[in-house]
């Protein structure tokens, strides 16, 4: 998808939005309605009027034909992506250490690094820092079936 | 002296080292926050002596707001959320193997903005405090319009004014999610409870910040950097001549805004920014890696510590959040805020005043002894960097709320926040909004409660009317200049 009409929709977006948030101050309950609604209101109005300028200015100036590009490698981006989904997935499930044990070294070796040896110790070393310092140090509770 | 010699005792100083330490490693973990890490220990405290209990988190205070600077100057992922301002200058100066010297700006500003800071509580607290009792909802209204100016600097050649401000307002837009303060309904949540206390910056922090790095890194062909730039770099540069007037700047800044209650580091920070960007002789290198934006953001941020004790511990008004949790810390030990703690229990009060001082001194030199070395972080390999950075990004997530929900949050910010930057939308001025968006509906709303609906509370006092100069001083020149830029463009163009 050309840049330009990625932008030109977002904005389209925007103003879908910009109009729903005005509405939606009409249902502010008792004082909200002289206070909170209309710091909504104002916002609405004004992300409407500059979503309107850009998507003006933008039919008017904007002639290039560059294409919207998220990633060069779509393949390392979404197998990321893929993977911070599943880590979330199986965060409480599994527990911390369990998860990030897949997570680090899997990323590592999806990303080209292929020395198993410092991906294992890298994972081990980060597991020992969180048990340490969050743990036993902060107290942060982490969720899930631990191994430490 | 007596109190001197408290402070220099071989117990204190080792508790003002941990503590001071174990700040700037909390501060330069993303996800992790001085107010977290003394809201934990507080309770910790008890069974210590008080003086050396008050000490401890004094330093992880201190420690906390300068280590956010680490990481934003490395790893593009402010520690805190005061740190952002440093991740703008800072990040390219990394990128540009110039590292060593932006940290040792960073260190250097926050330990003039701090030590400052600490001055000034020592001498003026309690006369600042009461005129600091004089800022009602208006002016704290206005102080977030002040910080919000800054999405305007935000813009230069090379982004769209109206694009910034479209981020800027969509950041206060996502910031409405949640509980409406004034009435208590629910707004915006879409049924879900986990939004029923809104969305918190953190993961959006993190999400915009250190995860949109990592998908890139991640998604690019080519892995391998340019360490050469590095070793170079290793090199010592001096400090830019000339930067200490942007110190002192973001000191002076730093500290007037942390009197003043429920304001934070974050706006200090930012308005020092923006304040030494329109000074500065070098502006066109503002977003490319200027020392300058560096020293002014890090003073400022830093000057606030000593700044936001002072309503602390003479009035039982919180400068901020930490602020709130250190005086957790004086309640629980029988030190009610007020003169009492300068009479009846000025041998705790003073040496931990003193000890800030101290706490300043041992970043400073841990900074300047680490600095060098941390700028290696650079140096591991993207497949090793991606994943363990990632890790942490979902653990500080997490953290926080202990909420699987904020990793999502995490994740959707880090999407929607690459697609926004690939667009030409500032991500700087989305996370400006999205921190400054609750401040400045709190003291509208409020404001026109006192007002009785009437705009003109906001115009009202004398406080408020130097603060509309003092906005409008921070907005015209901008527009001038991208006015005449765009009118320039228009003209080569036709």
């Amino acid at each position: 998808m050309q840049k330009k009409w990625a932008d030109r929709a977002l904005l389209v977006v925007f103003i879908l939005l910009a109009a729903l948030l005005y509405r939606s101050a009409a249902d502010y309950p008792g004082i909200a309605q002289t206070t909170s609604a209309k710091y909504v209101r104002f916002l609405a109005v004004f992300i409407g009027v500059l979503c309107l300028a850009q998507l003006g200015f933008g039919l008017m100036r904007e002639h290039g034909r560059e294409v919207l590009v998220l990633s060069e490698s779509p393949r390392r981006f979404f197998g990321l992506l893929v993977g911070l989904v599943l880590f979330a997935i199986a965060f409480e499930p599994l527990g911390f250490y369990l998860s990030a044990a897949l997570f680090i070294p899997a990323i590592g070796w999806m990303l080209g690094y292929r020395r198993p040896l410092v991906l294992a110790l890298t994972t081990a070393g980060v597991l020992g820092f969180v048990y340490v310092v969050f743990v036993q140090l902060l107290s942060v509770r982490l969720p899930g079936i631990e191994i430490f | 002296m007596e109190y001197l010699a408290i402070v220099f005792s071989p117990a204190a100083l080792l508790t003002i080292f941990i503590g001071t330490f174990a700040g700037v490693a909390i501060g330069g973990m993303p996800g992790l926050t001085a107010t977290m890490a003394v809201g934990l220990l507080v309770p910790f405290t008890y069974t210590m002596d008080p003086t050396m209990g008050l000490m401890l988190l004094g330093g992880i205070y201190a420690g906390a707001m300068y280590g956010g600077s680490i990481p934003a100057i490395l790893l593009n992922t402010p520690g805190t959320p005061a740190a952002v301002a440093t991740a703008i200058e800072g990040y390219p100066m990394s990128r540009a193997g110039r590292a060593p010297l932006a940290l040792k700006t960073s260190v250097t500003a926050s330990f003039v903005g701090g030590t400052f800071s600490v001055l000034i509580l020592l001498l003026f607290a309690p006369f600042l405090a009461r005129q600091a009792l004089a800022f009602g909802p208006a002016e704290t209204f206005l102080l977030a319009l002040m910080g919000l100016a800054g999405i305007i600097s935000i813009a230069d050649e090379n982004s769209s004014l109206i694009k910034a401000l479209i981020a800027g307002v969509l950041g206060m837009i996502i910031a409405l999610v949640g509980t409406d303060d004034m009435s208590g309904s629910l707004r915006y949540t879409m049924g879900m409870v986990d939004l029923i206390d809104g969305i918190d910056f953190m993961p959006a922090l993190i999400g915009l910040f250190s995860m949109i790095q990592m998908l890139e890194l991640a998604g690019q062909r080519g892995h391998e950097i340019d360490t050469s730039a590095l070793h170079k770099a290793q090199k010592r540069e001096k400090l830019p001549k000339g930067i200490g007037r942007f110190m002192g700047l973001g000191a002076g800044t730093g500290t007037l805004i942390g009197i003043l209650p429920g304001e934070g580091a974050t706006i200090a920070a930012f308005i020092s920014y923006n304040v030494a960007k329109r000074i500065s002789k070098t502006r066109e290198l503002f977003g490319k890696g200027n020392p300058e934006g560096i020293a002014a953001a890090e003073a400022g941020n830093n000057g606030c510590v000593g700044g936001s004790l002072v309503p602390t511990i003479t009035l039982g008004i919180p400068g901020n959040s930490v602020a709130a949790a250190l005086m957790g810390a004086f309640i629980i030990q029988g030190m009610i805020p007020g003169p009492d703690l300068f009479t009846e229990y000025a041998d705790r009060t003073y040496p931990f005043i003193l000890s800030l001082f101290v706490a300043n001194g041992v970043f400073l030199a841990i900074g300047l002894f680490f600095a060098p070395y941390l700028a290696r972080i650079a140096l591991v390999p993207p497949a090793i960097m991606v994943p363990v950075v990632a890790a942490f990004a979902v653990l500080g997530s997490y953290a926080l709320n202990n909420s699987v929900f904020d990793i999502y949050l995490m994740i959707a910010f880090a999407l929607g926040g690459l697609v926004l930057k690939k667009l030409g939308y500032s991500l700087e001025a989305l996370i400006l909004g999205l921190i400054l968006g609750p401040i400045a509906e709190g003291g509208f709303a409020q404001g026109m409660v006192i007002g009785r609906g009437s705009p003109w509370i906001f115009f009202e006092s004398n406080i408020a009317k130097v603060m509309w100069l003092i906005i409008l001083a921070l907005l015209i020149p901008p527009l001038y200049s991208y006015w005449k830029h765009v009118h320039r463009a228009g003209k080569a163009a036709g």
